[in-house]
């Protein structure tokens, strides 16, 4: 059992190793090589099912440096959980880049890459305390910055890697931060003896040890207002934009927070924070999404707005919807992104809205994709979308927000609204493809194209059956919910999240209403969608339409909030004056200047003493015996006394 | 048995200070050498004649080491100057000032 869980754990480094040194001559059998590995994870991972959910999981002692710094692997039902996505959709998505990547010349690093992202994320999960979890957080950043930055002759895709790890460091100091409020506090770091002890820290310790955790979550799952390197990620490969950036890595905010319930349980402050943080960001994805024409970006937008969900979920103590919606966005958000890569793939990396059109005809098989995986993400009824955000929705009311609840049922409606805004600009219609840039409104590109050399090309399923896979998913993963709290989902976490101080407020408010509001709500977002977007009058203008809308955008839309440029006001460029203060005055002036002065003492010195040294032995000689005369002299002097 | 050493120091001390003014004050390299080995030769003078007077062997042993140092001192010192000869004809030490600061 034992060696099983760390094989899980190590085999993804295994391969990440094996394909960094010899991808020269693996060359594209390394996306074979790389894709077995994870899917031989997944293998150990469903083996370990049953095991893991016995009470306490499975715990794997590695080794321990001093007492309360214990090292080890657990297996419980949470991590399970995220082991499964992360191997088992993290799989589908290697073997979908297989096709993908096909004509890169860098596959070998790829793949050695996504590997290595995948034992970083393991590592995550998998650990059994704190300090682990530490460093599986800053080693998903790398291998993010690695993903993102991974067409490094693109200026802009070096500029996005560096703005994400540079964001996602700033959430690993809030961790480093927490665990040291923690260690100092409780004297150890395991999961086990830190929850047991987690009556022992007073309100304010516990508030400063939350807040921290979040900033670690904002970091990395994208929240307002630390948001603003994810729609910029999306310069990586679309594969890597599904597996890092939607299913897996920005949702390690969501784990940490589920993984942490019974610190953020004793604190209703806290809870209420995070609450209101991830209902912010919902909506501020959500808002920012209506208003993108890269197809990546509208993607983007939307799992920021999706994670929002499951941050107010887990946030307010709904741990189980929370996570409901992170295992169904995982299936649904991956094949969204799949599909993305499908029609961009197809289009020779034309990834702008205005550009599309009419796709329906000319590539069915995405447009399914893109159609069902959109149906799952509105919440279409059956589909697992559906289940999660409903759970979320109504556990947000059950502990008593009836703020968030609208905020959720809102963006729900606003959802339906753009995903569909982007399927029918795409999709329906007539292919805008050979009309002008200009023509339909595209001033300026908001990412760089994907760049391939269309040389060689695998057949169609490579790439469509992962597709075809997750839509199993997309239809199914929800299903587990049904029944609500004696459903298999429940029974599956079974007390691993502890009951929440501020979960009291049942209102009178029955589900089946808040259900019934939200399919309204969604309804209305899709109405406005067609009219606008999909109606046969809004077909025959479409070009015009969209030329306008281009035109008319509201420019706090089209800059995002000002977020950035607010970020770039408050931190970088205080930073680059300090920087620049410190460059022109105290480099040259203190640092450079001691060691200068420290130069110019000892030129005069030897300007004052090489005067001795003029080269006549007769003068050396002289000095010599003047020397011994003298000593001669202190001698006479000191034996006459 | 008295041995009086003083006029045997008093020697040593003029021999001594001749070589020393030798080497000072005269630029020819031989001559200097010469003064060198004068200097050397006090020394051994005035250590052979405390030896006697306080009945102790040590001082002659270093007059012997003394004069090895000579001999190879004064190997050396003219190797040295027929390098330098070889250079250029002049035998003025002053004229060799090439380590000049």
């Amino acid at each position: 059992m034992n060696a099983l869980l760390i094989s899980i754990w190590l085999l993804p480094l295994v391969g990440a190793i094996l394909l960094w040194a010899f991808g020269p001559q693996l060359n594209r059998a390394a996306g074979v090589v790389g894709t077995f590995v994870v899917f031989f994870s997944f293998g150990l991972t469903v083996v370990l099912f049953d095991v893991a959910r016995a009470p306490g999981g499975l715990h794997v002692a590695l080794g321990s440096w001093v007492p309360g710094f214990d090292f080890g692997l657990l297996l419980d039902p949470l991590a399970l959980l995220w082991a499964l996505v992360i191997t088992g959709i993290g799989g589908l998505i290697h073997a979908y880049a297989i096709g993908y990547m096909w004509s890169d010349k860098a596959i070998a690093r790829f793949f050695a890459y996504m590997n290595f992202f995948v034992f970083a994320m393991l590592t995550l999960v998998l650990s059994d305390n704190f300090v682990g979890l530490l460093v599986g957080w800053g080693l998903v950043g790398l291998a993010s910055y690695f993903l993102i930055s991974f067409w490094f002759y693109k200026p802009s895709a070096v500029a996005a890697g560096r703005k994400a790890f540079v964001i996602n460091v700033f959430g690993d100091i809030g961790l480093m931060l927490a665990i040291f409020v923690i260690f100092a506090q409780l004297g150890s770091l395991g999961y086990a003896s830190v929850f047991s002890k987690v009556g022992h820290l007073s309100t304010p310790t516990l508030l400063l040890v939350c807040v921290a955790l979040f900033v670690a979550c904002a970091a990395k799952s994208a929240q307002v207002p630390l948001h603003t390197w994810l729609p910029d990620a999306m310069e990586g490969p679309t594969p890597v934009s599904a597996l890092i950036h939607a299913a897996t890595m920005v949702t390690a905010g969501v784990y940490l927070i589920a993984r942490c319930a019974p610190i953020f349980n004793a604190s209703p402050q806290s809870q209420e924070l995070v609450g209101i943080i991830g209902a912010l960001t919902a909506l501020t994805g959500a808002i920012l999404g209506m208003a993108q024409w890269d197809i990546k970006r509208v993607l983007a937008y939307s799992t920021m707005s999706q994670i929002g969900y499951m941050i107010m979920g887990v946030g307010v103590g709904a741990y189980e919807a929370g996570v409901l919606h992170f295992w169904t966005h995982a299936f649904f958000k991956a094949q969204l992104f799949l599909g993305a890569g499908l029609v961009i793939h197809a289009l020779h990396d034309e990834q702008d809205l205005r550009k599309m059109g009419g796709l329906r005809r000319r590539m069915p098989f995405a447009f399914l994709a893109m159609l069902l995986g959109t149906l799952a993400i509105i919440g279409f009824p059956g589909l697992s979308g559906f289940f999660s955000k409903d759970a979320v929705i109504y556990g947000v009311l059950e502990r008593g927000h009836p703020m968030l609840f609208g905020v959720g049922v809102l963006v729900a409606g606003l959802t339906a609204y753009y995903m569909f805004r982007m399927i029918f600009i795409a999709f329906f219609g007539t292919y805008r493809g050979e009309l002008d840039d200009a023509a339909v409104g595209v001033t300026e590109r908001a990412g760089s194209p994907e760049p391939e050399d269309h040389a060689v090309h695998l057949p169609d399923w490579v790439m469509q059956g992962p597709v075809a896979i997750l839509m199993i998913g997309t239809v199914g993963a929800g299903w587990f919910a049904i029944g609500g709290t004696a459903s298999p989902w429940y029974r599956f976490f079974g007390d691993t999240f502890g009951t929440s101080a501020a979960s009291a407020g049942v209102s009178g408010f029955p589900e089946l209403a808040s259900t019934i509001l939200v399919l309204v709500i969604v309804a209305v977002g899709f109405a406005v969608a067609y009219a606008r977007y999909g109606s046969p009058n809004a077909m025959a203008h479409a070009v015009d339409q969209l030329r306008n809308e281009s035109r008319t955008m509201p420019p706090i839309l089209v800059h995002a909030f000002y977020v950035d440029d607010a970020l770039d006001a408050l931190f970088v460029r205080p930073a680059r004056a300090l920087g620049t203060f410190f460059a022109r005055f105290v480099d040259p002036h203190v640092i450079d200047g001691g060691v200068k002065d420290l130069v110019w003492l000892a030129s005069a010195l030897g300007l004052v003493f090489r005067v001795l040294q003029n080269g006549l032995v007769r003068t050396y000689a002289f000095t010599l015996v003047a020397g011994a005369a003298a000593i001669l002299v202190y001698a006479a002097w000191m034996g006459s006394r | 048995m008295n041995f009086d050493p003083s006029p045997y120091v008093a020697l040593s001390a003029v021999i001594f200070f001749i070589g020393v003014l030798g080497v000072l004050l005269r630029r020819n390299p031989l001559i200097v050498l010469m003064s060198i080995e004068l200097m050397f030769n006090a020394a051994n003078l005035a250590l052979v004649a405390f030896s006697r007077a306080w009945v102790n062997n040590a001082g002659h042993v270093f007059a012997f080491l003394v004069i090895t140092v000579a001999a190879a001192e004064a190997a050396i010192g003219l190797a040295i100057v027929v390098a330098v000869f070889r250079r250029s004809t002049n035998v003025d030490v002053d004229e060799v000032a090439s380590m000049r600061g």
